[in-house]
């Protein structure tokens, strides 16, 4: 513990039925039950939803990176047959409000960012004019006959670019620069101690752009019925709720009049999380028509129109005494975030975890936020995480190769011991529990690492020169708490909503907002329900995603649906099972004690004769006849649980890489990931979860790039075609170990595991390639590595350059 | 529009249909929307991220690189054919206990290429399956999950003691 401070905990017992009982069904595979649906085409996703006499809208967005709206003219178009609507920026502003931010900057403006734009565009593919007709088609056809004059203006397309005064500035009438806000977080006296220290590292690394990259893309369908001034939004988001308050805030009607309905989803990594201008735009159209409206995003428009990520520079610079122990570290760090303010802005969670695993007492952090002429960035799997892992984790090993140290020794040097935990970090956040060394020796023996070190890089009989990288990594899982949200301005809690109802064939139906995004939460949530109620797996029937029937919850991201959830099932449960406990006491006419709650019934603890069905206990209930007299009719109870802080998963990776040092061709031959979140409840589900986050992360480190021209500022790798998303053939072998260290401060010890796999890729490549190529003094400081970036490394380490 | 709208014939899922399509109607969006077949996804609408592969008179083809009209003749079968009644198919249920479907939105895709696949009659390593699944994309899963499935369910349309582990094991 760096600081006097009690670890906030929560209560871990009770939560089986009799003690000393192993879970029954926490911790494991149980097979999910979204699978049925989904295996047999029945989904619901967005686009199946279909409604007689619906109408489809097309968006028209300006083709650059910055121009100015000269002037819009639509009457060629509305005179083709079927077209229904046009609304340009004009209409948009009289009759709604900019979007509104979830997650602000820290002491960023309010940007008017309306859902269509108004004098100018600020990136390609900003919604400029929008089309409802009969069919997505001739809405299409009606866009091209819409003449907009655009005059083009003077566009910045890189951050570090951005920031320099001769720029032109994308939102002068709010910014006097193109730096939307810039926040820091310190602990002791960094610099004093840089001055100072015997060793100092510097180093400037680059981390791509990229887009989260769902298979379903963005959808919505708005219906209004204006006799009952009800807007259902059908939306293929991961926080119907919030696109509730959004939307109502947008169109200026209160929340009462919108219900929002998500699920099935298709993948959001981050993408979908709140409203985007189509959102705001297909709800007036429907309410101006009186006819439903759908928009489906197609691919062209996802690339520049639908969130991008990571894109970040960072300036490390580590302090280090002889023997390679930390002294100080800063990292004063640029993200990209593009022409506006999302819904979640660019990543913020790189400022939390720049320190690493490691003990550093004296550390500092500046993050400044920099608009480009970009679509948008917003949140993407891991939030700043992958980022600063990448930056910090290649400056360790180029430490340990300054040094001439093992870089497996420097990280064993400095890591925190699980006795300094909890560890509180500059941003104020506490590293709640684990042992992070167990996890590097874990990833070092599976790979063999020590035989490895031993041995000088001699070429294989194919001419490759193997090498063995490390990435260790501490990572934030869920939110500290709505008080530490409420500082940063955020308007969303930490907590999460259920609410359990009992039925008369004798199962519980459970209400969530959070819809299925992927992330089986449905599974899960049935787990934790069924093993604490004592009842089988196949009676919680779980409802996703519909604001109508669910109590207001925060939503599925950061990895923290079931740090909070867990509690708040914990809760209900409870509550839930002690009144089926007393009715079915009383119908059996012993006392609740003595009754147990077991498959689809309640008996008798000791007398197996006495039992009565759930059907008949819940039924009693629910028409408040056989219930005891005190008792209340009904058997429904709802939950509201907030963590009492964020839990952290922490982890190590070993990647092994055979490297051609002739042409820098590479072959990443074995990933080992060693991860702990945590108490598991569902392995099946927590392997898919890791490797899945895993391949975006190798994605990312290997080949995903949304480049931009430098001339032109027009993006380069807008399509599915042109954009290297790994195929099943380009993943390589990836063997996963992991550690379970229950943390203290959730319901059952559990961490957040939804992320982490995006994290570690990119260092444990680099650092390998840099083993491999540690005779010719090869450095990395750029996200994505190629076999050209390969071989313009070698390039310039031949001529004594950094690349 | 009917204007130029085209009568297209075809047998989908063993059913005889006749239906109108535009003739710029890609396939993929006549099967959902004509025809209300939305188990075929549409992900790309450019032939590269496979959402919509369906069994075109037995191969397996990406429908929004044809046009609704090309259907026309043609013997169709989407992912509703798979289950048999109340029972998911043996190549589902190799899904549903390999984890190879997280969000799902591919998951029609790579049942309707694994089904292709299997009409071969061959056996296949995992290496030759990563190859052979690699036109259809998924972001959730690592492919992991699917290669499993796809193998076991390879191994299981073989005859008895054709396959080569099986053959090893018979002959201990």
């Amino acid at each position: 513990m760096n600081e006097l401070m009690e670890a906030p905990t929560v209560p871990q017992e009770e939560t089986r039925q009799e003690e000393g009982l192993k879970h029954r069904l926490i911790g494991t595979s149980v097979p999910r039950t979204e699978d049925e649906r989904l295996l047999r085409g029945d989904g619901r996703f967005t686009d199946d939803v279909q409604f007689a006499h619906q109408l489809e809208m097309a968006v028209g967005r300006c083709p650059f990176p910055h121009a100015r709206i000269l002037s819009i003219d639509v009457s060629r178009a509305l005179e083709l047959e079927g077209v229904k609507h046009i609304l340009t920026g004009e209409q948009v502003r009289e009759q709604s409000e900019p979007l509104s931010v979830l997650r602000p900057v820290p002491g960023a403006p309010q940007l008017p960012y309306y859902a269509l734009a108004q004098e100018k565009a600020t990136y390609e593919g900003q919604p400029v004019v929008s089309v409802v007709a009969t069919s997505r088609a001739l809405a299409e056809d009606a866009i091209e006959l819409i003449e907009i004059e655009y005059e083009p203006l003077p566009h910045v397309s890189d951050a570090i670019e951005a920031l320099k005064k001769d720029a032109p500035i994308l939102h002068p009438q709010s910014l006097e620069s193109n730096l939307l806000a810039s926040n820091s977080d310190r602990a002791g006296e960094p610099e004093a101690q840089i001055e100072e220290a015997p060793v100092v590292l510097r180093g400037q690394m680059r981390i791509g752009r990229v887009t989260p990259l769902p298979m379903e893309p963005r959808g919505v369908v708005a219906v209004w019925r204006p006799g009952a001034r009800e807007l259902s939004v059908y939306s293929s988001t991961q926080v119907p709720h919030l696109v509730r308050k959004q939307l109502a805030e947008a169109l200026r009607i209160g929340e009462e009049c919108i219900r929002v309905s998500a699920s099935d989803v298709g993948g959001g990594f981050g993408q979908k999380l709140g409203i985007y201008p189509e959102d705001v735009l297909a709800s007036l159209h429907a309410t101006a028509l009186r006819r439903p409206v759908k928009w489906i995003e197609d691919r062209m428009e996802h690339f520049r129109a639908a969130t991008h990520g990571r894109e970040s520079i960072h300036d490390y610079c580590l302090a280090a005494d002889a023997e390679g122990r930390f002294l100080a570290m800063t990292n004063t760090y640029t993200t990209d975030i593009g022409g506006w303010n999302s819904s979640f802005g660019s990543s913020q969670l790189s400022s939390v975890v720049f320190t690493g695993p490691y003990r550093v007492a004296d550390a500092a952090v500046e993050r400044r936020v920099a608009m480009t002429n970009k679509t948008p960035v917003g949140a993407y799997r891991g939030y700043g995480q992958p980022e600063v892992n990448f930056a910090l984790e290649v400056l360790v090993d180029r430490l340990a190769r300054q040094l001439d140290k093992d870089p497996l020794e420097l990280r064993e040097m400095n890591m925190l011991r699980p006795e300094d935990l909890p560890w509180t970090v500059p941003s104020g956040a506490v590293y709640d529990s684990g042992d992070y060394i167990k996890t590097l020796h874990m990833a070092a023996e599976s790979v063999d690492y020590a035989a490895h070190r031993a041995k000088h890089r001699e070429p294989r009989a194919d001419g490759r020169i193997v090498g063995i990288g490390l990435a260790s990594f501490v990572e934030r899982t869920g939110y500290a708490s709505a008080r530490f949200l409420a500082k940063r301005g955020s308007k969303f809690g930490a907590h999460e909503s259920l609410t359990l109802r009992a039925n008369r064939s004798g199962g519980i139906d459970l209400y969530t907002g959070v819809s299925s995004i992927g992330q089986s939460s449905e599974t899960a949530f049935a787990q934790i329900c069924a093993e604490v109620l004592g009842v089988d797996f196949d009676m919680v029937r779980v409802h996703t995603g519909d604001t109508a029937s669910s109590p207001l919850n925060t939503g599925s991201f950061a990895s923290r649906t079931l740090i909070a959830a867990a509690g708040a099932l914990r809760e209900a449960a409870l509550a839930f099972r002690d009144k089926t406990l007393r009715i079915g006491a009383w119908a059996l006419g012993i006392a609740p004690e003595e009754a147990l709650i077991e498959g689809r019934e309640v008996r008798h603890r000791d007398d197996a004769g006495k039992r009565v069905p759930l059907s008949d206990v819940f039924s009693r209930a629910i028409i408040g006849q056989g219930i005891p007299h005190d008792e209340t009719p009904g058997l429904e109870t709802t939950a509201h649980f907030e963590p009492p802080s964020a839990a952290f998963s922490f982890g190590t990776a070993a990647a092994v890489v055979a490297v051609d040092p002739e042409t820098g061709e590479f072959e990443v031959e074995r990933f080992v990931m060693v991860h702990d979140c945590g108490v598991v409840v569902n392995p099946m589900i927590v392997e898919g979860q890791v490797r899945g986050a895993l391949v975006q992360g190798l994605g990312a480190a290997l080949g995903e790039e949304l480049r931009y021209d430098a001339v032109t500022g027009q993006l380069l790798s807008g399509s599915m075609l042109d954009y290297a998303v790994p195929r099943a053939a380009d993943v390589p072998p990836i063997e996963l170990l992991h550690t379970e260290v229950p943390s203290p401060v959730t319901t059952f010890g559990v961490r957040g595991v939804g992320e982490v796999g995006t994290i570690p890729p990119g260092a444990a490549i680099a650092n390998a390639l840099c083993d491999a190529l540690s005779d010719y003094g090869v450095e990395f400081s750029a996200l994505p590595i190629t076999p050209e970036s390969v071989w313009r490394a070698l390039n310039a380490a031949k001529k004594g350059e950094v690349a | 529009m009917t204007l130029n709208e085209n009568e297209i014939t075809l047998t989908i899922n063993g059913e005889s249909m006749r239906a109108w399509a535009p003739s710029r109607m890609h396939a993929a969006d006549f099967l959902r929307q004509r025809l209300g077949y939305t188990g075929t996804h549409v992900g790309c609408e450019q032939g590269v991220c496979g959402m919509c592969t369906v069994m075109v008179d037995g191969q397996a083809v990406k429908s929004c690189l044809m046009l609704a009209a090309q259907l026309d003749g043609a013997e169709v079968r989407t992912v509703e054919s798979l289950a048999e009644g109340e029972n998911l198919s043996a190549l589902q249920q190799s899904f549903k206990r390999h984890h190879g479907l997280q969000c799902g939105f591919c998951t029609p895709g790579f049942l309707m290429l694994a089904s292709s696949l299997a009409a071969r009659g061959e056996t296949m390593s995992r290496e030759q399956i990563r190859d052979e699944i690699s036109g259809v994309l998924c972001r959730c899963t690592g492919y992991e999950g699917i290669v499993r499935a796809v193998e076991e369910y390879l191994q299981l349309q073989q005859p008895k003691g054709s396959h080569p582990q099986q053959a090893e094991e018979a002959s201990r």
